[in-house]
């Protein structure tokens, strides 16, 4: 099959996993594949991945990179570019790696102001003025949401790199996820506020399963109306200032929740 | 049957009679705030003394204050859930090495179930989703858990906030459809049984005769049911309402609150969209395909390669309403909408169709004249869904990016031009691809490398098996063009489904005397069929005439686009035509075939749109008024007038 030979032109597709700024835990969702851990590590080469092996090959060149994390400093912006060189092609892991991540919501504020009131001694503290996703830097050529990503999503996604099909990681809303498994609608049923209508599908609509709103952590769905959802939370009674909250959390940077943000609050 | 009294007391019996008869009772129960169903052993998980209060986007339950089982109104769930599961298996391959690989249905899950408390706005959805699934190509999922559900009814006695069944003519009383009818009152409950298996459960049940009062009173509760439905839609002429407004200011007001997230598609207990999805293991050895609910308010329902036929939701909302309260009239024979007000209930943006749908008939235009209502049309039997393993017995490269397969048809039956097959590698996916010819026992498919399945499919050699469903959709219509001249009208690899057409016309000129084929290219190395086309150009009563966009030097042939070969003197007086190509192609081609005196009922186009399961079954193909897999994909012109060419369709 000629889609999975590796572009490389060595035996098994090259892995590489990076990371910027973020926890970690995304690309520990490749360890948490422990079922299928071993038939991927027969069906790839893991080259490059700092959690799992001191053996490391950061140069590459890979088939396919994981890159975890937001561009947050020199360091990570020069990376980023340096890791696109490497890979033909480049996967963004991650709320972070995909929307910028929480640590996003400094770009809203004065991260000097925001240095100084955390770090005893900021002069140490060497950052960019905001945390952005890789798209923002280089050509990426797929993402996937969530904080963390979806262990199954993760799986698919490897699993039809090396078919050569396309990844089937529908971009619907977090919706179609509850009302397949037949769970009640919180915000219909209880009046929670609920960003699944909004919110990129991925999870299997967990926080509805424990009758909390979704929060967002997948971004935007495609054409998304998040102006829509506002007008919703505000009729049951939310304030913009609320509403702009509700936005901006794990995935706040992302555009259409940063333009809904920015249109209810500061 | 007169009918009979099953006191309260007793209740539990039924749940108990209907267990005895080796059914699993799924019923309505409360769980997360809301009336939902699953399956039921007493009647202790049943909603006793629960109501509902329900608004637009809002649902709450209430405490009646009685001890009625079902006096509450239709919640979140359907009976589509079981009847048409979210997530469902159709078939797992496993490959063998260099063999066939070996592809297997799943088994649907038959056990016996009885639905309890099914409204008549449900029987009316379970009717609605038969014609679907049962009416054209049936999908024997659906047919074995249909006929293993044991239907009691509960007629209802109070209408809910957000019902509207007694405009849409579905209720509230129980005509056909179920085995056993309840209505209840508050000491017990009327009973009725309608066929023989809901006689023989009535048979273990300690009922008495009703009596007349009984009866009248729970005549006189349906009654008033219909007179205080909590909403009305007046249905009058809906389908050429919607279909002559189609850009009604409406549309973009709803699209501006329209969160296009799903949920009112989603507990409509008639919407049938579905999707497939693949799960396969590492190794590749391995897949299962799946069908999984979908939406035509994704984005993904309307896409082709190179097309989004649908990418605003303001497109997305009309295509369901239209559909729901439309063009479902032309395809299955009723409309798609019962009445149950499930989607206003769910939908968190508040929108209510029925609003919807009084604001639309606001400053309405006239109406569009609209395809008479048709069940769908009778379809060979067998599983449409499940692939056969086919061989490739050779290989052709007609260009750098197209490629001829030629397969072993075996027992395909008869592949007529202009037909297509879905063509799959497990594991990859499948795509509908137009015969380009065949006979004798083979069928040949002309591919363009444009996406990962059709580049698997252009990378298969002789001797290698794929998986192969169809034929489907309708042929050129060469019997009824004999004696014409006929123009085969062709751009880039639309050649492809004309050339079996041509080749039979060629091969008949007693009856084809004159066939004119005009073809576009980009280019010149983007022809296909080289030698063929020479091969035709000698034959008598045969032209053909070719032009490409773009020419490299040397090139002497015409160069401009299709349309202009159409020009001065190439259409002969009552020509018919058979187009095929990119659909601003075809758009083009038809106004020239007109303008050169051709009918629109003679000129013949083939569309393409997102042709998932191809056999009438997963929505995905909507077209206004048609499914193009089924009732195309080749259309006389004339049929697609009104829509073909505008956005959304």
């Amino acid at each position: 099959m000629t889609a999975s030979e590796p572009e490389s032109g060595r035996g098994r597709p090259r892995l590489g996993v990076f990371k910027l700024a973020s926890c970690d835990g995304c690309q520990l969702t490749l360890l948490d594949c422990e079922d299928e851990l071993l038939a991927l590590a027969g069906a790839v080469e893991i080259v490059h991945f700092p959690e799992v092996s001191s053996r490391l090959a950061a140069e590459g060149p890979f088939d396919l990179v994981l890159l975890e994390g937001s561009v947050s400093t020199e360091e990570q912006r020069e990376l980023v570019h340096a890791v696109r060189a490497r890979t033909p092609r480049l996967v963004a892991i991650g709320a972070c790696a995909t929307a910028g991540g929480i640590q996003a919501l400094r770009n809203f504020a004065d991260h000097e102001e925001y240095v100084r009131a955390v770090y005893a001694r900021p002069e140490y503290v060497s950052t960019l003025a905001a945390a952005t996703p890789a798209s923002e830097h280089v050509r990426v050529d797929f993402e996937l949401r969530g904080c963390p990503i979806d262990r199954g999503q993760l799986l698919e996604l490897l699993v039809a790199t090396l078919l050569g099909r396309k990844p089937q990681v529908p971009d619907e809303s977090v919706c179609m996820e509850c009302k397949r498994r037949g769970q009640v609608c919180v915000m219909v049923a209880r009046g929670e506020p609920c960003l699944g209508p909004v919110t990129h599908a991925g999870c299997g609509a967990i926080c509805p399963a424990y009758a909390r709103g979704c929060y967002g952590c997948f971004g935007p769905k495609e054409s998304p109306n998040p102006s829509a959802l506002s007008a919703r939370l505000s009729r049951d009674g939310a304030s913009d200032d609320e509403i702009a909250r509700r936005f901006r959390v794990f995935t706040g940077w992302a555009g259409p929740f940063r333009e809904e943000s920015l249109r209810r609050g500061r | 049957m007169a009918e009979v009294f099953l006191p309260r007391e007793a209740l539990g019996e039924l749940l108990g009679a209907l267990r005895a008869s080796g059914r699993a009772v799924i019923g309505p129960t409360v769980r997360d705030g809301a009336v939902v169903y699953d399956e039921v052993e007493s009647p202790r998980d049943l909603p006793v003394g629960w109501g509902d209060e329900q608004a637009p986007g809002r649902y709450r339950l209430r405490r009646r204050g009685d001890e009625r089982a079902f006096g509450y109104a239709v919640g979140p769930h359907s009976w589509k859930r079981f009847l048409f599961p979210a997530r469902e298996a159709l078939w797992r391959s496993e490959s063998a090495d260099g063999g066939v690989p070996r592809i297997e249905a799943a088994s649907p899950d038959a056990s016996p179930r009885a639905f309890l408390g099914v409204r008549a706005c449900e029987i009316a959805a379970m009717d609605v989703q038969d014609r679907v699934f049962l009416g054209g190509r049936a999908d024997p999922r659906y047919a074995t858990r249909r006929a293993a559900a044991l239907v009691v009814a509960v007629q209802c006695t109070e209408a809910g906030d957000l019902c509207f069944c007694a405009s849409t003519g579905t209720g509230p009383r129980v005509e056909g459809g179920a085995d056993l009818v309840l209505t209840e009152a508050d000491d017990g409950f009327l009973v009725d049984a309608r066929t023989d298996a809901g006689r023989a459960v009535l048979g273990a049940l300690p009922v008495v005769p009703a009596g007349p009062e009984r009866v009248a009173a729970a005549e006189a509760g349906v009654r008033a049911c219909a007179a205080g439905m909590g909403r009305s839609m007046d249905v009058r002429g809906l389908p050429g309402l919607l279909f002559g407004n189609l850009d009604h200011p409406r549309w973009e007001a709803v699209a501006e609150r329209c969160l296009s997230c799903g949920a009112c598609t989603s507990v409509c207990p008639t919407c049938f969209c579905s999707t497939t999805e693949t799960s396969s293991t590492v190794d590749g050895a391995r897949h299962e395909v799946l069908r999984v609910w979908d939406s035509c308010f994704g984005s993904e329902h309307a896409q082709i390669h190179g097309a989004d036929f649908r990418p605003t939701i303001g497109l997305r909302y009309r295509q369901w309403l239209t559909h729901k309260l439309g063009s479902w009239t032309a395809q299955f024979g009723v409309s798609g909408c019962v009445g149950c007000g499930r989607c206003v209930a769910w939908c968190p943006a508040e929108i209510d169709l029925t609003e919807e749908v009084a604001a639309l008939r606001e400053g309405a235009d006239p109406p569009a004249p609209v395809p008479a209502a048709a069940p769908p049309p009778p379809a060979p039997g067998g599983d449409p869904l499940l692939p056969h393993p086919a061989r490739v017995t050779a290989r052709r490269v007609e260009t750098p990016d197209v490629v001829t397969l030629t397969l072993d048809a075996g027992d395909l039956g008869d592949v007529l031009p202009g037909q297509f097959l879905m063509l799959g590698l497990p594991g990859i996916g499948e795509a509908p691809i137009s015969v380009s010819g065949g006979g004798g026992g083979v069928v040949e498919h002309t591919i363009r490398d444009v996406g990962a399945v059709t580049r698997a499919l252009c990378a298969l050699s002789p001797g290698d098996h794929l998986g192969v469903r169809g034929p489907f959709g309708t042929a050129w219509p060469l019997e009824a063009l004999r004696g014409r001249p006929v123009l085969a009208v062709a751009g880039g690899i639309g050649l492809a489904p004309l050339r079996g057409a041509i080749r039979a016309m060629l091969a008949a000129p007693a009856d084809f005397p004159d066939v004119r084929v005009f073809y576009g290219a980009r280019t010149p190395g983007d022809r296909l069929f080289l030698d063929e086309l020479d091969a035709w150009t000698g034959r008598p009563g045969a032209t053909v005439a070719v032009t490409v966009d773009h020419a490299p030097p040397g090139w002497d042939g015409h160069v401009g686009v299709v349309t202009r070969l159409l020009r001065g003197g190439a259409i002969p007086a009552g020509a018919a035509a058979l187009v095929c190509g990119p659909e601003t192609m075809m758009r083009y081609a038809v106004e020239a075939l007109r303008a050169g005196g051709v009918p629109e009922e003679d000129i013949f186009v083939s569309m393409e749109r997102n042709m998932r399961c191809a056999a009438g079954l997963c929505g995905r193909c909507q077209y206004a008024h048609w499914l193009v897999s089924r009732d195309g994909a080749v259309f006389p012109f004339a049929r697609l007038r009104e829509v073909f060419g505008r956005d959304g369709f």
